[in-house]
């Protein structure tokens, strides 16, 4: 899998570090998308956001989790639910 | 001379057992064991070694290899662990940088980071009490260039090669090796279990055989278990701080629904 191009990281990693900015992707991708200069169609996969459009890209792994992270929840609390250790937390917290 | 007294290696997720509840328990009961061996052996403090999955370490600085020296850590709360505090051990962690940079290997200390999840798992398994001082180690496999496996065992005995030569002679310290096995993730294989790899590698590390799986390249680990699989570099430092040992399997679990073959082993150094 060969990368996509830094700016494509560098605006991931730059919204998981700036909520702020996060939330304003949300209400304006297209702005964002310039802002970090990217081209036409890495813009378009960005779009489309699936798994199959990521990895064509070249996104690094890690860094699509956290893209999909952005689209699905660009600000605030986590999801309510307890999130995957909830079934283990009592026993693994057993001192 | 100290002493490594115990080497251990886990996976270091866990996933809703809806629909794998037999495999779920399986994999907590290895996990609960590897504690309680831990627990047993009494030691002064662990070193873990695992990877960053690029919260601490971004692409913006691409670090390898990393030795965390702080005072105490705070875990980052990702992957459905609670945010905790525990302690770390900087003269141990500083000392070991500057015995590593003698023997070729330039860590690079890290003096703020929230371990992550594959971190921050592997801590709640080993001591939910938070009182353990815990250094970790990064062999970061999730950069474009990751540490050679050849490299990350060579650190492993670099270590054995400090506790043994500079540390007190009362200090007890167990290794653990956190991550793996096989898995695909964001790939479109993803999904996959390479269970055949996954048991032959845990059978030649708990038959003293660990130093074979060492020459495997990176390449030849990703494509026989994914870029996830690379993980075992972190089992391979752990290793390599217990050269020759044996031990036991202490659970494997193919398990498709997360993605990611689960296991772990306990090793027992020669002589121990």
């Amino acid at each position: 899998m060969s990368l996509a191009p830094y700016r494509v990281h560098k605006l991931i990693q730059d919204l998981m570090r700036d909520p702020p900015r996060a939330a304003a992707f949300a209400e304006d991708p297209e702005a964002v998308f310039d802002a970090f200069g990217l081209a036409e169609p890495e813009k378009a996969m960005l779009r489309d956001g699936s798994p199959a459009a990521l990895h064509k890209l070249g996104v690094h792994p890690n860094l699509q989790m956290k893209y999909a992270r952005l689209r699905a929840r660009p600000s605030g609390p986590p999801p309510a639910g307890g999130g995957p250790l909830a079934a283990y937390l009592d026993r693994l917290r057993e001192v | 001379m100290g002493r490594i007294v115990g080497g251990f290696a886990t996976s270091h997720v866990l996933f809703p057992p809806a629909g794998v509840e037999a495999q779920a328990g399986r994999v907590l009961d290895g996990m609960m064991r590897m504690r309680a061996e831990i627990r047993a052996l009494a030691p002064d403090l662990v070193v873990l070694a695992g990877s960053d999955h690029l919260n601490n370490f971004s692409l913006a600085m691409q670090v390898t290899l990393a030795v965390a020296v702080a005072d105490s850590f705070t875990t980052l709360g990702d992957g459905g662990a609670p945010a905790v505090t525990f302690p770390g051990n900087r003269g141990f962690a500083e000392g070991f940088a500057r015995f590593a940079a003698r023997r070729d290997f330039d860590l690079v200390q890290a003096e703020e980071v929230r371990p992550d999840h594959g971190m921050a798992i592997p801590q709640l398994i080993i001591d939910p009490t938070n009182t353990l001082p815990i250094v970790p180690v990064y062999i970061n496999c999730n950069m474009p260039v990751p540490p050679s496996p050849g490299r990350c065992y060579r650190l492993g005995g670099v270590l054995k090669d400090y506790v043994e030569s500079e540390r007190p002679a009362v200090e007890r310290v167990v290794v653990v090796g956190a991550g793996g096995l096989s898995h695909w993730l964001c790939l479109p294989e993803q999904g996959k279990v390479a269970a055949e790899f996954d048991l032959d590698f845990i059978e030649r590390m708990i038959a003293g055989r660990s130093a074979e799986l060492a020459q495997l390249s990176a390449g030849e680990i990703e494509t026989a278990s994914g870029n996830g699989g690379l993980e075992l570099t972190a089992w391979l430092f752990m290793a390599g701080a217990v050269p020759q040992a044996r031990g036991e399997k202490l659970y494997y679990e193919p398990i498709p629904e997360w993605i990611s073959g689960m296991g772990g082993v306990s090793l027992t150094p020669v002589g121990a």
